[in-house]
Formats: structure tokens, sequence, C-alpha cells
């Protein structure tokens, strides 16, 4: 179907670049919100805990990333609608309620470990958490509700771009590369409860389900086309590879510091702390920055998407162009998650670990749930005309269903045999 | 026998029908209302007319006159006394509860917006079973999953009410006809009603197949006017999805610039292709347009005008004015030219009514007009349209000839978004 042309022209390769530029987003804005505070504290802790042990399984995610993420931009172009939508219309009222009351507490859990990753990198800085955290809340619903899209969407991108920062904690690290490389190559696991629990949190951490909703609906508002649709998938690929480029250097940075002196953690918070005296404060710092650049970015996006889902399937209106009056559940979810993720931060004491455990815990049951109904609308021919599954797309994603399946029941079992 | 019962659509589906004998015949899977509206305040048209029922292993339309629907303690009790199938076309015409309603987006033709369905009230009535509103609630939502009642006991303790929301049927317009092959300009005939922009909101939130479909059953006129207020976005989508014959259709009756504007954003082999379907007048005035940059003040001027030379009467324009009934925007502002189309100077329609009728044009005009030059940049615009508080500005070429007015209406959403971009949902 797509012939290749031979000799594009220089006049041509600007034009396909300007094109490029203009759907870009979608893909990598997705890419970066998907670092955010849980996924930075999981990394550091595999890091520390594994060293290089555990790098291998970003692999996999990236295939099983991309595959599910190009699945979502093509439903969103060929019928514009939102996954939220189709579901809704067609798996039955029972399970989008059961979706979505998932994505609602686990939106909920996942901005409280957002708020955690301001609270955490902002101590590093010496600032207590009971100014950073409600100063962050309020700026964050002030850009959001009272801010344009616009702006949002540059800052997004320049936030992107300061995930970068991990590179560089990375390297202050001074890692051994040539054990990067052979654990890369020679993939091993240890069999024991406490690195599966590991491995299923690290993929979890990449694959989040409320990001399935994300990526198609930011697909529909860009107004893509399918006659664009290769600049898409490379807009997903970037947006894909910014995340695991990002995940693998803070496995390194915590691998090659943290986990020679045998430092144990929990936080990506106590990560930024022991890096200080092991490869200087600039690192620390550094890392310390990216966390908290990371934790706005999705502080933004979770609670907004979350809140603009729910009300898609359940057909109350929503969007920012609406007044307060005309989408009042809208506004209502939004703040509400905003608040309630704030305030559980701010009680003393609040237990953080078992707060992100819970979250990761309905990610992983909802994420096969959101998956298997992606691909029975995507193989549907009454919804996706030609452009159903092809039978390459169909094996990979049907596996990286069994896997998922299989990873998720595992994290709900194993603690059983744990205790 | 009690006269009325009213009854939820979710609380029959799946029910057993049962047969005068008292035996189970077969399960109810849909109902089917008649799609076609046959006009204003028709009780027919929100009448139940069939049923699709499962019998063993298949599922078949029949006519629902023979099926009777009653409540004995909460309890929904379906009895048929005789089983009729409908013919193919039968079904054709009518509108299914369960597939093209139920979880379906509908436009509530009096809030003017899309809005999702959570169940179906119906009721039957002696003379027979009426679909009367839509829920869209969210006591409908928990009805769905079996928890109205206990959740309404349980906020009742804490005196909160659960609100219902309900649309009338007649204000009631489904969109998702993507199983029929019924005339879809009749199905959609409820949106004829709706105004242009509230139409191209909704058009805007609906899928891509709907959008089409919902579009292509428009008249021309009314499509005309919904397809100028579509973002840009949406108008490609429409533009592409459409047989070429039609859209130029729709093009020929739309303002030449917002044609211009549309034919921009498509590739140029798609946009050719329309200009040549278009008629030749219609498509010259698009293409003289289209040469201009899109920064320029002529890409956004519209060719829409009235110019009128100088040694005309009052009386003689007022007479012309009313044989061309020229849209509003034409009369904000109007042209004296000379021969060679040369602008000498402008009128509006006040300084025509306050005229007696045999003064000259001449006479009322004012001379040296404020014009913009078709190659000058649109940011030009914003100025001359404050400072001299014009509707409409004359534009000019290099030779000082008349090529076209820049209309307020056209620029002001510029001028707004200029200062404020706005994300639209």
């Amino acid at each position: 179907m797509a012939g290749i042309r031979i000799g594009i022209n220089r006049r041509n390769i600007f034009r396909r670049l300007a094109i490029f530029f203009m759907i870009l987003g979608p893909g990598i804005i997705t890419g970066s919100v998907d670092n955010d505070a849980g996924g930075i504290t999981t990394y550091s802790v595999a890091g520390a805990l594994y060293g290089y042990g555990l790098i291998w399984t970003l692999i996999p995610s990236f295939i099983v990333l991309v595959v599910i993420q190009e699945m979502n931009a093509r439903m969103g172009i060929v019928t514009g609608k939102g996954l939220a939508d189709l579901i809704r219309e067609n798996a039955g009222i029972k399970i989008t309620v059961l979706i979505f009351l998932g994505l609602l507490f686990s939106g909920i859990g996942n901005t409280t470990t957002e708020f955690a990753g301001v609270a955490g990198s902002m101590e590093v800085f010496g600032v207590s958490k009971y100014i950073s955290v409600p100063v962050v809340a309020v700026l964050v619903w002030v850009l959001v509700v009272k801010g344009t899209y616009k702006i949002a969407e540059r800052i997004f991108l320049v936030f992107s771009v300061s995930l970068l920062t991990y590179v560089v904690s990375a390297i202050m690290g001074k890692p051994d590369w040539e054990s990067i490389g052979s654990a890369i190559i020679r993939p091993k696991m240890e069999i024991s409860t406490r690195s599966m629990a590991m491995v299923i949190g690290l993929v979890g951490t990449t694959i989040a389900p409320w990001m399935q909703f994300y990526m198609q609906s930011s697909v529909i508002e860009k107004g893509l086309k399918m006659k664009n649709y290769k600049y898409t998938l490379a807009d997903i690929i970037v947006g894909c590879v910014i995340t695991v480029v990002v995940a693998f250097f803070i496995m390194v940075a915590c691998a090659s510091t943290l986990h020679p002196n045998g430092i144990e953690i929990n936080e990506a918070k106590d990560a930024a702390l022991a890096l200080k005296p092991l490869a200087g404060n600039l690192a620390s710092q550094v890392f310390a920055f990216g966390l908290f650049i990371a934790s706005i970015f999705s502080a933004t996006i979770l609670p907004l998407a979350t809140a603009f889902f729910v009300c898609e399937a359940f057909g109350f209106e929503a969007g920012l162009d609406k007044k307060w009056d005309e989408a009042r559940e809208f506004y209502i979810l939004y703040t509400g998650i905003l608040i309630i993720s704030a305030i559980i931060i701010l009680l003393p004491n609040a237990p953080l670990i078992s707060i992100s455990l819970w979250s990761q815990v309905i990610n992983g049951v909802l994420l096969p749930v959101v998956l298997i109904c992606m691909m029975i609308l995507i193989n549907k021919n009454k919804i996706m005309g030609t452009h159903v599954n092809g039978r390459a797309t169909n094996i990979i994603g049907w596996t990286a269903v069994v896997v998922l399946v299989c990873l998720s029941a595992a994290l709900l079992i194993l603690p059983l045999f744990s205790i | 026998m009690t006269s009325l019962t009213t009854f939820y659509l979710s609380g029959i589906l799946g029910k057993e029908a049962f047969g005068s004998d008292g035996d189970a015949i077969g399960r109810i899977r849909d109902l089917l209302v008649s799609a076609v509206p046959s006009g204003q305040n028709d009780p027919n048209q929100q009448i139940i007319t069939g049923v699709k029922l499962k019998i063993g292993k298949e599922a078949k339309f029949y006519s629902f006159n023979a099926f009777r629907v009653s409540k004995a303690r909460e309890l929904i009790n379906v009895t048929c006394t005789d089983l009729i199938e409908l013919s193919k076309e039968e079904v054709d015409n009518g509108l299914l509860l369960d597939e093209n309603i139920l979880d379906k987006q509908i436009v509530d033709l009096n809030g003017r917006k899309l809005v999702r369905v959570n169940d179906v009230r119906l009721a039957t009535l002696p003379t027979g079973t009426f679909a009367v509103a839509v829920d869209i609630g969210i006591e409908g939502l928990l009805r769905r999953i079996g928890i109205s009642e206990p959740m309404k006991k349980l906020l009742s303790l804490f005196r909160i009410n659960i609100p219902a929301k309900f649309i009338l049927w007649d204000d009631v317009q489904a969109i998702d006809f993507s199983n029929f092959n019924i005339k879809l300009s009749k199905s959609y005939a409820k949106l004829q009603t709706l105004h242009p922009s509230d139409l191209a909101d909704i058009l805007e939130d609906l899928g891509k197949k709907s959008s089409t479909s919902v579009f292509s059953a428009l008249d021309e006129e009314k499509a005309a006017d919904v397809l100028e207020e579509l973002e840009t976005d949406a108008q490609i989508h429409i533009v592409e999805s459409l047989p070429v014959g039609k859209v130029a259709d729709v093009f020929e009756k739309m303002p030449a610039d917002e044609v211009a504007d549309i034919l921009d954003e498509l590739e140029d082999d798609k946009a050719e292709l329309l200009l040549k379907e278009m008629e030749a007048e219609s498509s010259q005035e698009v293409r003289e347009l289209l040469e201009y940059d899109d920064d320029l003040v002529g890409s956004i001027m519209t060719t829409d005008y009235l110019s009128f030379s100088a040694a005309k009467t009052v009386d003689e324009v007022l007479r012309e004015l009313r044989i061309k009934k020229p849209e509003s925007a034409e009369l904000y502002n109007m042209f004296v030219t000379e021969k060679d189309n040369r602008l000498i100077g402008t009128f509006n329609l006040r300084d025509l009514v306050v005229a007696e009728p045999d003064i000259k044009i001449s006479s009322i005009m004012k001379s040296e007009p404020v014009s913009l030059l078709d190659d000058q940049k649109t940011t030009a615009i914003a100025e001359i349209v404050s400072k001299y508080n014009l509707l409409a500005v004359p534009v000019i070429d290099q030779n000082e000839q008349l090529q076209g007015m820049v209309v307020v209406d056209d620029v002001v959403e510029d001028l707004i978004s200029e200062r404020r971009t706005r994300k639209r949902k």
C-alpha cells in the first residue's frame, strides 16, 4: 500500500519535518508523563536493589508500549472517539463502571504519589512539605483551569526535555558500561517473590492504564489523520524511547552508586539523598530536580485526564472550555482528586508506601481489562473498517495481554505467600 | 384494567415473554421504535412497533401489537398473544432502543447538545407501548448496575436525593444508525431545526463516522452554514470524507473567502479536483482569493460586496437591493466605483435610508474612503477597524481598483484568539 518514493528532494524533507513538528506531541507527552514520581521511585529502587540486573526488562516494556500506543493512536484517528466512549458503547455498562471506578481510585493513588514526589524532592532542597505541596497543588489547579492549554502544552514539552537531567546524574555516578552491556545481553532473573514483584512493578509503572485513554484523546484533540500516520508512529516511538531512556539512566544512576554500597531505599527522595555522599551534592540536586519536574508534570495531567475520562464514559459534560455550571461533575472530580491527594500527603504519618503499593495493584488489575477491551475493539470491522489489527500486532498484543494477566495475577497472589 | 404502566428499557431487556397459555416463548433482546418522524405531536412516532425476540438460538423481529407489558408488584410481565414476523423493510424503518439508543450519544434538541443515554423510559397505554423519554441522569446509571434502590435508601438517610434527568422523546435525535439502510435525511430531520452554530458544535463532538452521516443528511443551505461554523480539523474531515460532487455543491452556497480558507488546508490535488467540480463562476472567485498568502488581507477578504455607480439615485439603489436581497454582511458598507472599478466612495444603509429618493449617490457618499490594500499584512486590519469603527473595510489593489472587502465578523475571531488561545475541550 505505502509505496516507497525514491529520491526525496530537499524541499520535501523540510516539508516532512514541518509536518512532524506539527503533529509532534501526543506520543512524547504521554511518554514523559510515564516517568512520573511513581516510575522514578520504582526505577531507583530497582537500581539500588538489583544493580544492572533488571535493566533488560526495559526492552520488552518498550515493545509492548509502542504496540499499545500505536493501537490507541490508530483507534483515535479512525473513529474520532475516545477510548472511554468506545468502551461504554461496546462493552456494556457493568464493565464500564468497573473500569472507571478503578481508574478513579488509581488516579487518586497516583496523584498522591506525585505529591509525594513534590514533597520529597523539595525536602532535598530544604523546603517543608507543608509549604511545597499546597503551593504546587494551587499552581497546578490555576494553570489548568485558568491558563490556556497551548501554554500548558509548551511547558510540558520543556518539561520532557528537563527529564534528561537524569542522564547527567547517571554519568556523574561513573557507571560501568561494560557490565551494563552484558547485563542487557544476558538477562538474568533471580526467582524470588521480591524480584518478581520488582519486575511487575517496573512493567506496571511503564505501562499505566490511564495512559491508553490519554493517548487516544490527545490524538483526537490534535485532529491527526490517517495520511500522516507515519509521523504519528514516529512521535509514538520517540515518546517511548524517551520513557525507556530516562528509565534506563535512573536505574544506572542508582545501580552504579547505591547498589555497590548496599544502600537500600524506599522512596525516590532517598535515592537523591543517598547520592549526595557518593556522587556529590550536584548529582543529588539534579536528581531531586528531575523528580520535582516529573511530579508536577504528572500531577497536572493525571487528575485532569482521570476526571475527563470518567465524565466521557458516563456522559457528563467535560472540558476546560465549559463553565463550572455546565460541567459541574467534571470540575468537582478534577478538583476533588487534587485536594484529596494533597491532603493525604499532608497527613502526619501518611501510609505512603502502602498507598503507592495499592495504586500499583489497581493499575495491575485494570491494565489487562483495558487491554482486552482494546484488543476486541480494534479487531471489530464495524468500528475500525479496513484499519483493524494486522496479524503481527495481534500476536504481540495478545501475548502482552497474557503476560500482563500472569504478572498481575502474580502481583496479587505473591503477597499472600510472602506473609 | 389499569390504564398506564411505566417501565424502563433496562427492566425489560433479557426478560422472558410468555404466551397466553403461560409458557415461555423467548427472551426479549431489543425493542423497535418508529424512526421516521411523521409529523409534529404525532403519538405514532414514538410507538413501539417491534420486538427482537430470541427463540432458541435464533433472534427475529416480531410485531409488538400482539405483546402486552404489565406490572404486578414491581415485577414486569410480558405476554404475547401472537407471533407476527416483521418484514425487513419494517425493521429498517425503525430504531432499535438497545442497539441505537442505550449507552449511545444522542442529540438533546432542547439543550442543543450531545448526551449519553443511561436508560429509556417506556409506558404502556391501552393504545400501545410508547417510548416516553430517555434517562441521562445518575439514577439511571445506578439502576443499570442494579444498585439504584439501595443507594437511594442509603442517601435518603443523609437527605440527599439522586437527581433524575430525563429528555422527552420528542426532543431526542438518535445519531447512531450504523446498521440501517433507512434514508438518513429523513431520520435526521429533527436536526434541521437547530442553529448552524449548535449543529457545528455537536458535529465536532461526534465520532468521525457519525459526523459524516449527520452532515450529509443536511440540505445544501444548512450544510453550507454548518461547514462555515466548523473548526478547521472538522471541516477537513467532512470535506475529505464526502463525495467531491456533494462538497462542490455545498461550496457553491458558501462565501468564496470561506471556501478558499478550507481549500488552503487541503492537499493541492484535492483542492484542484473540487474547484473543477464547482461551477466556473464560483470557482473563479475562489481561485483569485487562493492566490494570496495566508497573512495578507486578500486571503480573508470576501468578494461578495455591493458596488454602484455614483450617478445612480438613492431610489434606484434601494430598488436594486430589494431585488438582490443581499446577505446582511454585504450591507455593512457599500461602495461607489467608476467605470474601471476604481473605488471613489462608500456609503452605508443609514445614509441610504435617511436620504430623499431622488438624490444622487455621489452626494451622499463619503469620498476618499478608508481602505486596505490586498497585499497588506492582516495585522493592519485591527487598527483600521477599531480606529474608524467600521463593520466592513473595502480592499483595493495597487491601481486603486476594488477587489473585495474585509468584514468584521471574519476577523473578530482572530482578534480575540490573538489575545487568548483557549483549548476547545
